[in-house]
């Protein structure tokens, strides 16, 4: 099988990534102190070369905060934002801007907000997950998402992504959010809901 | 004049003046470099995982180390490459996600995916940058043969042919 899906079932999915995003945003909120807004959610099924393109330049440097996905709904969650907005991040937490504790509060903090927003896809969907402690590096945004999709790319030329942007309000500041089901994982997610 | 991408899972081959064959943020994928510095061909392939074996038939061949080497290497004879002068330089391979499991031995599999091919085609490795933990940006000069190489935070780096350290005279 092959990752394709028809409008109703992309539709689902973007629903669902609403929903937990929301739930994810609260949480950041209540970290950070501070008002955050979403922005529409995406779900989209791309070929792996345009995946990474979509998300940015590829030589961008970016920082993410990756946690794998375990269970019935084998994925991967990555959160991706500019370093200078992790120092932002960071400072809003109470750290100096280039603390050696940035990693780990970066780590603190895809935690809270990666497992908020598992949390709610199981309460809806019933699926039994559970999120993988976190990764954090700063480096080129290609060579990020690549590898996270090159494991994935033994069981198909295509990904699906499911995104959604956390803004901080008054900050100029935003957390791209994303959670990339395992070849599979997404067909799991929609039987749940009923639009297999 | 052009800047020639190879993304996931491509290639690109070129003895044109003024290109430049690129494959921009590899993380544990692999560029493979073949040049044959004579006659100005150079080719450039972006593999994503070691082998096709046991993988369902429609997917993109060029993605695997053992069917990407053998094609890259009849592009760039295609091109006016000689077989028997092709030079092979590798980068990338790298572990992003170090200690976070499965991402983890990819990087590694796929450059020793790639050394076998190379052995297989009777090409010699004369330069490589791979493993680690950090991301590659990789350019090829078809015509001069020189392959540079770009971390995250850094400059680039000339990595073949290697350049030698001139000493200051005081």
């Amino acid at each position: 099988m092959s990752a394709s899906y028809n409008e109703t079932q992309l539709d689902a999915l973007r629903e669902l990534a609403n929903i937990g995003a929301g739930t994810a945003s609260t949480a950041l909120s209540e970290m950070l102190g501070r008002s955050i807004d979403l922005a529409v959610p995406d779900a989209r099924v791309l070929p792996m070369a345009d995946a990474v393109e979509q998300l940015g330049p590829p030589e961008q440097e970016i920082t993410g905060i990756m946690l794998g996905v375990e269970g019935e709904l084998p994925a991967t969650v990555l959160m991706l934002l500019t370093p200078e907005n992790a120092d932002k991040v960071c400072v809003m937490l109470g750290l100096e801007a280039g603390s050696d504790l940035v990693p780990s509060a970066l780590g603190e903090i895809g935690n809270v907000v990666g497992t908020s927003y598992l949390n709610a896809l199981a309460g809806m969907t019933g699926l039994a997950i559970e999120p993988t402690p976190p990764a954090t590096v700063t480096d080129f945004l290609g060579a990020i998402v690549e590898s996270i999709l090159a494991v994935r790319a033994a069981a198909s030329d295509r990904t699906l992504l499911l995104d959604s942007s956390l803004v901080i309000e008054g900050e100029d500041c935003s957390i791209v959010f994303l959670l990339v089901p395992d070849h599979g994982g997404a067909e799991e997610l929609l039987e749940r809901i009923g639009v297999a | 004049m052009a800047d020639l991408m190879a993304r996931m899972g491509e290639l690109c081959a070129s003895g044109t003046p003024g290109d430049s064959l690129v494959a921009l943020g590899l993380g544990s994928c692999i560029g493979v470099v073949l040049l044959d510095r004579r006659k100005g061909v150079a080719g450039l392939a972006h593999i994503v995982l070691p082998a096709a074996d046991g993988h369902a038939k429609e997917l993109n061949p060029l993605k695997f180390a053992d069917r990407a080497v053998p094609e890259l290497v009849k592009q760039v004879v295609a091109r006016g490459g000689r077989k028997p002068m092709l030079e092979a330089v590798l980068v990338g391979g790298a572990s992003m996600f170090a200690g976070a499991g499965s991402t983890l031995e990819v990087g590694a599999r796929n450059a020793a995916a790639v050394k076998a091919e190379l052995v297989k085609e009777r090409i010699r490795i004369h330069a490589e940058d791979t493993g680690g933990t950090k991301g590659r940006t990789v350019r090829v000069d078809p015509v001069t043969g020189v392959v540079t190489v770009r971390k995250a935070g850094a400059k680039d780096e000339q990595l073949y042919p290697a350049t030698r350290v001139l000493q200051e005279v005081a």
